[in-house]
């Protein structure tokens, strides 16, 4: 005892201290739960309370995708799929549920203490029940699957062995996960003997404990019976809602006559030509998988406020992943629909699904079909044939291209068609595909330089600029700059021509004779700013959003390419380098650093052919865009220059002196000519173009893998305005290109001429021949 | 100090009244009127509220919990009877049994009809009616072991003999944490230490050996298992914010902590604290969980309570240590006060997210036989302490000089 103390006994003091201890632990108990209750206790509420709710999301349609007709190219299809619970599958689902009620009806801890043998014997006797169950669904599968015994097991083996080497890929990631996490060999080894000694356990993966489609896409009669079927069999079937995105026109049977063509190509007879992936460069597909990219477009929980946005992107969803489809994807995904359900009191409130809105397009599917037969390799006129001239590259190889026509007085975009179709592309080896990409809708994503086909641009850019009087005769002398004959030629001084020249040439037979030297000297005249903003004004260097560009992704739109026009750096830089006159120069038959589009090239055309006055081509209606096109502006094109720039390209086809009249060839052992528009009662407008194309890479020894490159080929471009003769007027606007073909004459030529024919067999041109015919048909008819 | 004159008044002084007057002495005496009653008091207290709080999600239970308190009443009232010595005479007996018992359980060729792990636990030995659990008793004959043991030495003044109760207290602290039941064994170490300052041991020895222990603890990390480890993870992870192991590892902490909060000041009342636990999917809420329950339902007010009929219980508990002069007694007392203080403070903490994950019932309130019955058993022991008068010739028990480091 230390009676000094306030509290004499040892003992005593020591309890004290210990009440200390407890108190103090209490008091740090307290403040946590304080922590926990006080300061965070409403959002804690919020959070619990959240999970009283359930969320059931209800699946939307996306809108239609139709054609100027109102025929349907893509739209969703209600379908289901029949499927089978795992466990069924792998055929112990019987015997897990006689285990199950064998041992409810023994009782937990009788069943613990039974021996195996006594178990086993329990379980046989509730067996034959739960079999009967499986033994009709197999049997109801095959009877309204109508497949036999030996498919249904070949079925069920196959979702059996895809899932065990899934499963098998999955546990080893997990247990490599787990290894890295926890690092212990042995406890591994361990937990290997005893699975629940809290080392890694392989559990089942979640597609193991779903089911498995068995009967894909049934129709809506056996959905229903097996709806029944299901009840009856305690859920282990299932009928699972399988609606698809389906582009019901990807495929057509299309007959082209053939009297039209070249002579080699040229036969009485029409040809049958069947077109797959109809418009799909257009049109785009869709995925299932969602990217990070779409939930940072538009993510489902808004993660600053918690909000939800029922057309957000959640994992599955439907994803709009090129063309259309992804340039229209909010328009086109519509608003899942919800049922939030209390789960304490059994509450509901629903709000239906709102369906994506249909999208109504310009394209004529069938027309688009008939253009794509046109491009296509089996037609012949995008194989390399004697005619082109293409010594480059040997005869019969196919070649890339593409084309677009567009209705002048609207800028509505008839046919859109970019070779190879993406469904060639699926037949393509790699290395074909990493060349040909099939990937890139030429009409719309490549950018080509223009050559010739530029010059009425320039004209009118030269004319409106006062650098250049209409009535104003150039002379060509075959070369530009006095001093330097190999430079800046006239495309007719040169060997094979004779070293010839033009002489004193006006507007319209430059145009029509295509002369350079004229045009080198429009450009030399106007300097490149001013020749780049006129190229501006008729719709290049920025994509004119005909309804293809996709969503902004990292700042970018993809879809539509805008082509280059130089900028105030380019000029600056060029002039730094001495090379700004010699580029202004070339810039005037369109090289240099100037490329467009296909679309583009119709589309300033198009311009041309309403005397200025600017309307940017279109996918889609006017009535179905989201943001307005502009009204339409004018370039302020006088009268006179338009009409001399239209009678230029008329002069081009008609005149013998134009370059789109006629081309020669070597047919039946002579030099034949042959017309190249020869469709009856159509007036053409063309301009041919023979544009420096970049080097090809070619595989020279076969084994699928490109070694070196072509240089000095040309890309083949005509772009022409067409109309019925009655009328006198443009009234489509179509352009060609043939990636490496040469010529843009002899190649792309008679390929704008079979566009021609196509118009007409669709109805958009007078077809005298028809009339014609059927006119004969009904005088004979009568006769007899 | 009346009681006594007179019982000496009738003896005379005769040899035979002498002899009477000295069996006199040694007669135990009840004294009805004592301590232990605060912890009958705080005991039923929070069995009645572990009822009503095990109801809330599991009536069935509940009713089955009544009958597990009568049998707790009724072995408390068992251990109470006897006057103490004969607990301190079968206390080494005991232990033994237990030791031997704690064996058994480990032994891998016993069949499962006997042992039957579960969850990878070798914890329960399968008695019939119902299962035991030899970790539960192990409690209480390490309390009465300790308290034998130290009753009449000193030598644990110093650090050598301060160390040899510590290694042997690691003989069922070892075996119940290969079984493995961390939980249980976390219980040990507390009540050892607070059984050594009752006993007097030096309190410098004692921060030592606290200090050594809590630097070298993170040595042992590389032993634990897999999922202590993974538990430790998710309880840092859980105190730092971090959501990572919220699904898997961390859920049951993160979904108890939710329940806490969400009770707020007031709590919910039943109906509410039944949907959100049941629809929260709060694993063992009926059990382990409990104070999540008591929380949600009864809010920062139900938890406050129950903290103080905890403190009550401790009170009653240091009370009777207090005035009982047997150091056997005290010990015993200070034993069973740290026992249920420590498993109440490890629950309620692990619940609210200061300590990490551990299976261990909260005591009195928890749903479960084992837990209940051994609970009101230390409770029989406490009233079995506090109802004998001490001895008239007693030996002053745990006085040494503080400031003296002789023994």
């Amino acid at each position: 005892m230390d009676r000094r103390r306030l509290i004499p006994s040892m003992f005593h003091r020591r309890l004290v201290l210990l009440v200390a201890v407890i108190a103090l632990t209490s008091l740090g108990l307290g403040a946590q739960l304080f922590k926990l209750s006080v300061v965070e206790g409403a959002h804690r509420l919020a959070e619990a309370e959240s999970r009283l709710d359930r969320r059931t999301y209800l699946p939307t349609y996306r809108g239609r995708i139709l054609d100027r007709h109102g025929r349907v190219l893509a739209e969703d299809r209600a379908s289901y799929d029949i499927a089978v619970d795992y466990d069924v599958i792998l055929g112990v689902w019987a015997e897990n549920r006689a285990a199950r009620q064998a041992r409810r009806e023994i009782g937990t801890s009788e069943w613990n203490a039974l021996s195996p043998e006594r178990r086993d014997a329990a379980i046989r006797h509730h067996l034959d029940y739960w079999k009967t169950k499986t033994d009709t669904l197999w049997m109801q599968i095959q009877r309204l699957g109508k497949i036999d015994e030996a498919e249904l097991i070949r079925r069920r083996d196959a979702i059996r062995a895809e899932m065990q080497t899934t499963a098998a890929t999955v546990w080893e990631r997990q247990r490599a996960a787990w290894l890295a996490r926890f690092g212990m060999e042995e406890d591994a080894a361990e937990a290997a003997d005893n699975p629940r000694s809290g080392g890694f356990t392989p559990r089942p993966i979640r597609e193991q404990r779903q089911p498995h489609v068995i009967l894909p896409r049934v129709s809506e009669e056996v959905a229903f019976e097996f709806v029944r079927i299901a009840r009856e069999l305690d859920g282990i079937v299932h009928v699972l809602d399988s609606r698809r995105r389906e582009y019901p026109w990807t495929s057509a049977e299309v007959l082209l006559d053939r009297d039209t063509l070249p002579k080699p190509l040229r036969s009485s007879t029409p040809i049958s030509i069947r077109v797959d992936g109809i418009a799909d460069h257009v049109l785009g597909s869709v995925r299932t998988e969602v990217w990070e990219q779409d939930v940072v477009r538009r993510p489902f929980v808004n993660p600053r406020t918690g909000e939800i946005d029922l057309g957000g992107y959640r994992p599955g969803d439907v994803v709009g992943s090129r063309g259309l489809e992804a340039a229209f994807e909010d328009r086109l995904r519509g608003l899942r629909g919800v049922i939030n359900e209390r789960r304490d009191t059994g509450e509901q409130q629903r709000v239906d699904a709102v369906p994506g809105r249909d999208l109504h397009i310009t394209l004529d599917s069938r027309l688009q079909a008939r253009v794509q037969a046109i491009l296509s390799h089996e037609y012949g006129l995008t194989r390399v044939q004697r005619w082109h001239n293409n010594t480059a590259l040997p005869l019969g190889r196919p070649l890339n291209a593409a084309a677009v026509v567009v209705d002048v007085e609207n800028g509505e975009i008839l046919a859109m068609v970019s070779m190879p179709t993406i469904a060639m592309g699926q037949r393509m080896t790699d290395a074909r595909r990493r060349t040909d990409d099939p990937w890139v809708n030429r009409a719309v994503e490549a950018i080509y330089p223009p050559g010739s086909i530029i010059k009425p641009l320039v004209l009118c850019a030269a004319v409106q600029e006062g650098v250049h009087a209409l009535g104003a005769a150039i002379t060509c002398n075959g070369h530009y700059y006095e001093s330097h004959q190999d430079r800046a030629r006239c495309w007719i001084y040169r060997p094979q021509f004779y070293m010839r020249t033009h002489g004193p040439l006006l507007a319209e037979e430059a145009m029509a004779r295509s002369c350079n030297i004229y045009f080198y000297t429009l450009g030399d005249r106007l300097g490149m700013a001013r020749l780049s903003n006129w190229f501006r004004r008729f719709g290049l260097g920025s994509p004119l959003d005909i309804g293809l560009l996709g969503p902004l992704v990292d700042g970018k739109r993809l879809g539509e390419n805008g082509g280059q026009v130089p900028d105030e750096d380019t000029i600056a830089k060029l002039r730094n380098e001495g090379q700004l006159n010699f580029s202004s120069v070339i810039m005037g038959i369109g090289q240099g650093p100037v490329t467009w589009t296909p679309v583009q090239a119709a589309n300033a055309y198009a311009t041309l052919a309403r005397g200025g006055v600017v309307r940017d081509a279109t996918l889609v209606r006017d009535d179905e865009r989201i943001v307005p096109r502009p009204s339409r502006s004018h370039l302020g094109l006088p009268p006179s220059l338009v009409r001399a720039a239209i009678e230029g390209l008329r002069q081009s086809v008609e005149e013998s002196y134009g370059t789109g009249h006629i081309i020669r060839y070597e047919y039946d052992e002579s030099i034949v000519p042959d017309k190249t528009f020869n469709v009856e009662g159509i007036t053409v407008w063309a301009k041919t173009g023979t544009a420096q194309a970049p080097a090809l890479p070619v595989d020279t020894t076969g084994d699928g893998e490109n070694d070196s490159v072509l240089t000095g080929l040309s890309h083949a471009w005509t772009v022409g305005l067409v109309g019925p003769k009655s009328r006198g007027e443009p009234r489509y606007s179509i352009a060609v290109i043939v990636e490496y073909g040469g010529s843009g004459g002899r190649v792309a030529g008679p390929i704008v001429n079979q566009i021609i024919r196509a118009l007409q067999v669709e109805g958009y041109l007078p077809n005298i021949e028809a009339e014609r015919k059927a006119r004969v048909d009904r005088s004979t008819g009568g006769a007899s | 100090m009346s009681q006594v004159t007179v019982s000496l008044a009738g003896s005379r002084y005769t040899p035979s009244g002498l002899r009477v007057n000295a069996k006199e002495l040694h007669k135990p005496r009840v004294q009805w009127l004592n301590t232990g009653w605060l912890c009958v008091f705080a005991a039923a207290t929070l069995s009645v509220l572990g009822i009503v709080a095990i109801s809330t999600t599991e009536p069935s239970l509940a009713l089955r919990q009544v009958i597990h308190l009568g049998i707790g009443i009724v072995g408390a009232a068992i251990v109470a009877a006897p006057h103490y010595r004969w607990v301190h005479r079968a206390s080494y007996p005991a232990m033994i049994v237990v030791l031997l018992m704690l064996v058994f359980v480990l032994i891998p060729w016993v069949p499962e009809a006997i042992v039957r792990p579960r969850n990878g636990a070798r914890r329960w030995i399968n008695l019939g009616i119902t299962d035991f659990q030899p970790s539960e008793l192990a409690k209480i004959a390490y309390i009465i072991a300790l308290a034998a043991y130290l009753r009449y030495r000193a030598n644990y003044r110093t650090f050598r003999g301060l160390l040899l109760p510590l290694v042997l207290s690691f003989i069922p602290l070892g075996l119940i944490l290969r079984e493995p039941d961390l939980g249980t064994a976390m219980l040990f170490l507390p009540t050892f230490f607070a059984m050594m300052i009752a006993a007097g041991a030096k309190i410098r020895h004692i921060v030592l050996i606290i200090v050594l222990g809590i630097s070298l603890a993170p040595l042992t990390y590389p032993m634990l298992r897999p999922h202590q480890k993974g538990r430790i993870q998710a309880m840092i992870a859980q105190v730092t914010g971090d959501p990572r192991y919220e699904d898997d590892l961390g859920y049951q902490g993160a979904r108890a902590m939710t329940l806490v909060g969400a009770g707020g000041i007031m709590g919910v009342g039943k109906q509410k604290a039944a949907d959100l636990v049941r629809f929260n999917h709060l694993p063992e809420e009926h059990n382990d969980m409990i104070f999540a329950v008591i929380c949600c339902r009864w809010g920062v007010a139900g938890a406050l309570a129950t903290w103080s009929v905890f403190i009550l219980f401790a009170l009653g508990g240091i009370l009777t240590a207090g005035q009982s002069k047997d150091p056997f007694g005290r010990l015993v007392a200070v034993g069973v006060v740290a026992m249920i203080i420590s498993q109440m403070t490890i629950n309620t903490g692990m619940t609210i997210g200061v300590l990490p994950i551990t299976g261990l019932t909260l005591p009195f309130i928890s749903y479960g036989g084992s837990s209940l019955v051994v609970a009101w058993l230390m409770v029989g022991l406490l009233l079995n302490i506090a109802l004998r008068r001490p001895q008239y010739l007693a030996r002053k028990s745990f006085e040494f000089d503080e400031r003296s480091d002789q023994a």
